[in-house]
């Protein structure tokens, strides 16, 4: 898959998150970080067929539980996510993670993302 | 997404930064409101207070409290009633408000005594009630009253009272969302972990940001019991004080408004390692994936998909009779907070209304963030603005209805514009599928409504038309639909009672044993409904 193809599937996948999901919102930036690291990770590994479970606790639930419903969401509203490769994925879900990075914090214009407390 | 230059603030050059236009292509880093500043002088800003956003929006919901505002009675007056946050126990929060009632000779000599005296009494007036709140106002914290010490003396000479003091006047933040923050950590840091609570499912849960307008949190309830899992506590609507002080116990905290009590869930996940699951209750897509990932965390995604299936038969041919006839509707989507990115992108897709403007009153730049990213282009995002920008934005932008709240709502009105109440509903509740096409018949209801139609003639001018005759609603909706959709049988009208909610609390509910994880019935004086002392 060509860079453009990839780009074009990402942005088809960022179109759904920014549509539908709240987790890449959390109020700092160091959180954000954090929400996109963890959550992205698994999606691209539940659709490349890997672990992504690393432990039963509740934190790693809540991240698996984030990860498998968008994993669900993007099969059904984007098929040729079934059809791609594992390294179709993975390139087009490390453009997601670079795009989200971007939008929701180095790029992001709100200013309460660079507060420590929350 | 260039920023918007309101004609009517060209005088308050510092306005420009707080509204902008969302254009076709560009994106969140390209332009973004200022939001959560202090407001402006010269403009009107119709933000609430700290101390409302304390009290009023997050403290007063609990149902088992006597809420008292220790300060002039006007605080407290303005701060009652306006939202219809219902409970299970009677209603004692929505029927009285407290004040100590201060006055001149109180700022200039005092007010302590004469607060300890009105904490007592309020206790003999209802002396089924043990659990109070009470909150700093600007008067009390100018004069440096310390209520603290007040609730310390009443507590140890009424040893069966607990007593939550939140000192969060009316000055402390630019809006009520700096009194949001303040009790949201003055309640985690003084009441969270003084309870042990009794844990009966394996499956727990505290329900957070959720304030029971018209039920909104007993139907969401419904489908949470129906999947076995127990809420621990509600902060705050239909909450009881105990159980909000036993909130370090769940497994999960689901976050529905974020910008009222996101602060709690953050500091409960650092503290206590409770994870922040944020969750959409309004829409039929965003709450079926909600439920589903909350059954995806405790391993029950099948009881969610069964919920999930059977709401979605029971009332979709409802909602898309609505849809149907509200496609192309001009919406100013004008809440206070939170609903402008709960609500975007679901009236949108779900009934087929165009977004024209969203604004926030009292929102931060996430909010706006979140509302701009899930409206469409083409919509105007505003921050906290005055009446004549709102009135501006109306005359551009000639929508057919405005989601606001009563103050706004009513400036709507005069210029002949229908409005919703985003904030206490007309007809809700509003969230849960019964809820949302309780909402679109809401919407259709007003869109449509023959009185507004009415509204535009003026009679001491205006023809009367004498060859029409009575008119329905449906006589407007339905004038352009094609027959194959007015007379599909798949659809139809909202069937709901008139009020849905008293039903669901004769409901029963199994849940699993934590230890033995065999499913039995939990009573209902369990499920903390019938608890004594608030009737
Ligand atoms: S601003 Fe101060 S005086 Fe006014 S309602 Fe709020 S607390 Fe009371």
């Amino acid at each position: 898959m060509d860079k453009n193809t990839a780009t074009e599937k990402m942005k088809q996948l960022e179109w759904y998150i920014t549509k539908h999901c709240l987790w890449q919102y959390n109020s700092r930036g160091w959180d954000r970080e954090i929400q996109n690291e963890r959550i992205l990770k698994k999606t691209k590994q539940i659709l490349c067929g890997e672990n992504a479970r690393d432990d039963d606790s509740y934190a790693d639930r809540y991240y698996w539980s984030e990860a498998i419903t968008l994993v669900e969401a993007f099969k059904k509203y984007f098929p040729w996510v079934e059809e791609m490769t594992k390294e179709e994925i993975a390139a087009v879900m490390h453009l997601l993670k670079e795009k989200m990075d971007y939008t929701m914090i180095k790029g992001s214009l709100n200013l309460e993302l660079t507060k420590e407390k929350y | 997404m260039p920023y918007h230059q309101f004609k009517c603030s060209e005088c308050i050059p510092e306005r420009l930064k707080h509204a902008v236009d969302k254009g076709a292509g560009e994106e969140l880093t390209d332009a973004l409101p200022l939001g959560y500043l202090n407001t402006i002088p010269g403009t009107i800003s119709e933000r609430g207070c700290a101390y409302c956003g304390a009290k009023h929006v997050i403290g007063t919901p609990m149902k088992d409290a006597i809420h008292l505002s220790h300060g002039p009675v006007g605080c407290t007056y303005d701060t009652w009633q306006t939202k219809r946050y219902i409970s299970d126990t009677g209603c004692f929060q929505l029927k009285y408000t407290f004040a100590s009632d201060m006055k001149e000779a109180h700022v200039v000599f005092g007010a302590e005594k004469m607060l300890k005296k009105n904490i007592v009494e309020a206790f003999k007036a209802f002396p089924n009630i043990k659990r109070m709140t009470i909150y700093q106002t600007c008067a009390s914290a100018l004069i440096g009253d310390d209520i603290n010490a007040i609730a310390e003396e009443v507590m140890s000479e009424l040893p069966d009272v607990k007593i939550f003091v939140c000192n969060s006047p009316g000055f402390a933040g630019p809006s009520q969302s700096g009194g949001h923050h303040k009790i949201n950590l003055a309640w985690l840091t003084q009441m969270v972990g003084t309870v042990e609570p009794k844990i009966y499912s394996k499956y727990v849960i505290n329900y957070v940001g959720e304030y029971n307008i018209q039920g909104d949190q007993e139907i969401m309830k419904d489908y949470f019991h129906r999947m076995g899992i127990q809420i621990l506590s509600s902060f705050t609507g239909n909450g009881r004080f105990d159980d909000l002080c036993g909130m370090h116990r769940a497994q999960l905290n689901v976050l529905e408004c974020a910008r009222s009590a996101e602060y709690i869930c953050d500091e409960l996940r650092a503290r206590y390692g409770i994870p922040r699951m944020d969750i959409d209750g309004f829409g039929f897509e965003a709450l079926s994936d909600s439920l589903l990932k909350i059954g995806y965390f405790f391993g029950i995604e099948d009881r969610a998909r069964a919920i999930i299936a059977e709401e979605t038969a029971r009332w979709k041919p409802e909602l898309d009779w609505y849809a149907a006839r509200l496609k192309g509707i001009k919406v100013c989507l004008w809440p206070g907070g939170s609903k402008l990115w709960h609500w975007a992108h679901s009236i949108h897709k779900e009934m087929g209304v165009e977004v024209v403007s969203v604004y926030t009153k009292f929102g931060h730049q996430g909010d706006m963030e979140k509302g701009i990213s899930r409206c469409e282009s083409g919509a105007l995002a505003i921050d906290d603005p005055n009446e004549l920008e709102a009135l501006e934005a109306m005359y551009s932008l000639k929508p057919d209805i405005i989601f606001t709240g009563k103050r706004p709502g009513e400036v709507a009105k005069k210029i002949r514009i229908p409005y919703l109440n985003a904030h206490a509903y007309h007809n809700g509740p509003y969230k849960g599928y019964e809820g949302w096409v309780r909402f679109a018949r809401d919407i259709y209801n007003a869109v449509y409504s023959p009185i507004h139609k009415l509204s535009f003639i003026d009679i001491s001018k205006d023809e009367i038309p004498a060859d029409k005759g009575f008119a329905t609603q449906q006589t407007y909706s339905d004038a352009g639909l094609p027959d194959a959709v007015k007379n599909d049988e798949n659809l139809r009208k909202c069937t709901s009672k008139y009020d849905p909610i008293p039903d669901l609390r004769e409901k029963t509910y199994s849940f699993p044993d934590p230890d033995t994880e065999k499913w039995r019935v939990i009573p209902n004086e369990e499920l903390s409904r019938k608890n004594s002392g608030t009737e």
